[in-house]
């Protein structure tokens, strides 16, 4: 329920923003831009908090606009893409969707999505919307000089340690954070508990269930390590000097420090961090996971708060960088216009309480920038300076069509090197050749 | 023509409509988000010189080979064991079915637990001093598992195929054996099995079919891992299909997988023809 004092709090903050930023609050004065009936349909993927919330919002724009409904549909993260290009293949596409940032131009390459009209999103210009969300996220959402996606979550992935462990083994959770792979190895293996050659507790540990999620924690490494994904001719460089450093880094918890094991996981696609909060991994890597996650599973851990989150490691102090990422709601390019009008004026209701957004789905990231770090509610969450700086200062994922080729290519590297003990040299160039190859294809349309 | 005019149209709409689709698809390039474009063989071209394919292909052919035989050898094993006249085999026929009435879905997820390094099946080995044996996620057990699994699953399905052939041998066969003096595996070699050949070869047929259309098994348990050790064409297809966006590629190799099924199929019944003929 809203109060009183929440109102006040929002209206002073909203006004502050318009009045400071000029970027957009949602009252009274946006009237419908429709009266006729108008039917959409909307798809977005599963998430137990983001998911409830979308939901609960767009109901919440339907009650306001009664002409208006709206056929919810949500599906697994990894099917929303794949659902998506069948239903543009069948016609059966959505009016408006969400997408993952990193398939934004498997949708903007061709010409399946709309540009938004910034100014019924709120914003006096684009400037005033590229300036109102991170440079990391606005660059992908923005393609020749128009907004294609209005931006929701952003995040960037942190070191989640369990603090309680840290100090069983002598560590100080705050003077013995990891800054650089180095020193994360080392700690990594004072945090290592073995039986024999069965792991009891893995020092750290790297996600290994999904291909996007080995290219999102291999991204910053490889970036640190002074590499790039592609040169400018669109050569994939991966399995140059610097991916085989990269490569030499990510598998060094397992073959340097011996602080993984990585064959031995009860990661899930729902629940990548269950082997950390199982307890059965000291550290793991992952977007902001807050008590929400963390109660159903360790109730111990959230109830004692003997957890933090740390800015991931870099090659060196200055380079603690990761992967930042985040979601976009676009309209397709088939909705007739009255229904894209109507889309602007529900996105920009979505996402005009910011607040409540926090409430239901904190530590999760807004990509926009003002209007919400301000809260009490955000600033006391706990490692709250770590999670805005991780978003802030993260690097995107490679903006590529064939971002899919790519990322199931590097999952097979990660595996020959990790699991089969393969040559990273080979393994890399392995790689490097299978995502040529999906360029040279697609070149040739 | 009134009469099978319904299942004329089922035909031509779910199965040959389709299927021409498809074969028509794989000679153009396709997205699914614009129009196909023809493009003749470029997409077989393709598949030709891409490892991702043969490496693919590669483990398809061992799958069906090492899947058809054992779930053909294990599915005749488990039916002569239940009808010998040993008590309680019949009632061991219905638990060993068991196996497949399960979900697929959530028998590839408990394998996933039992085959982990710490699962139940190697504690079980471990008394016989087996080793850490890392089953899902090295690449000389990872296929092994899934044919593992394969067999637990299929094998008690052709068991009840067995199990009706070896019912229907007329038991005068046997008895007129035993008075010229033929016992034990003879007793299989010379009456059973020949008795057996058109079953026999009717669950490799199947067998080698279900095995060629293999998806969910590795899809679940290994996801294609570790490092395509257990990606079969029909996960190629998918990934190629609808994650790549390639329509036409992954109508190429719908192609090939189906001519590789063809051929399985002709080989099979020629033989199979050549025995009943004999």
């Amino acid at each position: 329920m809203t109060t009183r004092r929440d109102f006040l709090r929002r209206t002073t903050v909203g006004a502050a923003a318009v009045g400071v930023l000029g970027v957009p609050a949602f009252g009274a004065a946006q009237g419908a831009p429709t009266r006729t009936p108008v039917k959409l349909t909307f798809w977005t993927w599963e998430n137990p908090q983001q998911r409830p919330w979308l939901k609960k919002r767009i109901d919440q724009y339907t009650q306001q606009y009664p002409n208006v409904s709206v056929e919810f549909q949500y599906f697994a993260f990894s099917d929303l893409g794949k659902k998506v290009s069948v239903g543009y293949a069948t016609g059966t596409a959505p009016d408006g969707y969400t997408t993952g940032d990193w398939l934004m131009p498997t949708w903007l390459t061709r010409k399946l999505i709309v540009p938004l009209d910034v100014q019924q999103l709120g914003y006096a210009s684009l400037d005033a919307f590229r300036d109102d969300h991170a440079p990391a996220f606005v660059a992908g959402a923005i393609h020749e000089g128009k907004a294609y996606g209005y931006p929701l979550w952003f995040y960037g992935v942190l070191n989640h340690v369990n603090t309680k462990q840290f100090k069983e083994v002598g560590l100080d959770p705050v003077k013995d954070e990891p800054k650089t792979w180095e020193q994360l190895g080392e700690v990594a293996k004072r945090l290592t508990v073995k039986d024999g050659s069965k792991f009891t507790r893995q020092g750290f540990k790297w996600a290994m269930h999904a291909s996007q999620w080995t290219a999102f924690q291999f991204n910053p490494i490889l970036l640190q390590a002074g590499g790039q994904w592609f040169d400018k001719d669109g050569k994939c460089t991966v399995n140059n000097e610097a991916g085989v450093r990269a490569m030499t880094i990510r598998a060094s918890m397992t073959k340097q420090y011996g602080a993984e094991d990585p064959a031995d996981s009860l990661a899930t696609a729902p629940v990548p961090w269950m082997d950390w909060l199982k307890e059965r991994a000291a550290m793991f890597s992952a977007p902001p996971i807050g008590p929400q996650a963390i109660k159903p599973i360790n109730p111990a851990m959230e109830a004692e708060g003997y957890y933090k989150a740390y800015l991931m490691p870099g090659v060196s102090d200055d380079k603690r960088y990761s992967t930042c990422y985040g979601f976009n709601c676009v309209i397709n390019v088939h909705a007739s216009k009255e229904k894209q009008d109507v889309l602007h004026h529900m996105y920009r209701f979505i996402m005009s309480d910011l607040l409540d957004c926090w409430k239901a789905t904190a530590p999760l990231t807004l990509a926009r920038k003002s209007g919400w770090t301000d809260y009490p509610e955000v600033k006391s969450t706990p490692n709250i300076q770590a999670i805005l700086r991780a978003k802030d200062t993260g690097v995107f994922l490679p903006r590529t069509p064939v971002w899919s080729e790519l990322a199931d290519a590097m999952h097979r590297a990660v595996q020959k090197v990790t699991l089969a003990n393969g040559d990273i040299k080979t393994a890399l160039n392995e790689a490097a050749a299978e995502v040529d190859r999906a360029t040279a294809e697609l070149k040739k349309g | 023509m009134a009469f099978v005019l319904p299942a004329l149209l089922f035909f031509v709409f779910f199965k040959y409509g389709p299927m021409g689709w498809a074969f028509w698809l794989s000679f153009t390039s396709y997205d699914m988000l614009s129009p196909p474009r023809l493009v003749g063989l470029a997409n077989f071209a393709g598949l030709a010189g891409d490892p991702v394919f043969l490496q693919s292909l590669q483990n398809t052919l061992v799958y069906i080979v090492a899947s058809t035989t054992l779930v053909t050898l294990v599915a005749l094993l488990l039916a002569l064991a239940v009808t010998t006249r040993v008590p309680g085999a019949r009632v061991c026929m219905g638990g060993i079915f068991l196996t497949n009435v399960m979900p697929i879905i959530a028998v590839c997820l408990v394998w996933r637990f039992l085959l982990h390094p710490h699962g139940l099946v190697n504690q079980l080995l471990a008394p016989f001093g087996a080793g850490r044996i890392d089953w899902l996620t090295s690449d000389t057990t990872a296929m092994p598992a899934i044919v593992m699994v394969t067999v637990w699953r299929f094998a008690p399905y052709f068991m009840v195929v067995f199990v009706a052939a070896l019912a229907a041998i007329p038991a005068e066969y046997y008895e007129a054996a035993a008075i010229d003096g033929t016992r034990g595996l003879n007793r299989f070699r010379y009456i059973t099995l020949p008795l057996l050949l058109p079953q026999l070869f009717f669950v490799i047929v199947v067998a080698a079919l279900l095995s060629a259309r293999l998806f969910l098994m590795p899809y679940i348990i290994t996801g294609g891992g570790p490092g395509g050790a257990t990606r079969v064409l029909s996960m190629l297809i998918y990934e190629t299909g609808f994650s790549y966006l390639k329509m036409g590629r992954a109508a190429a190799i719908s192609v090939v997988l189906f001519g590789i099924v063809l051929a399985l199929t002709l080989v099979q019944m020629k033989l199979f023809m050549r025995d009943e003929e004999a």
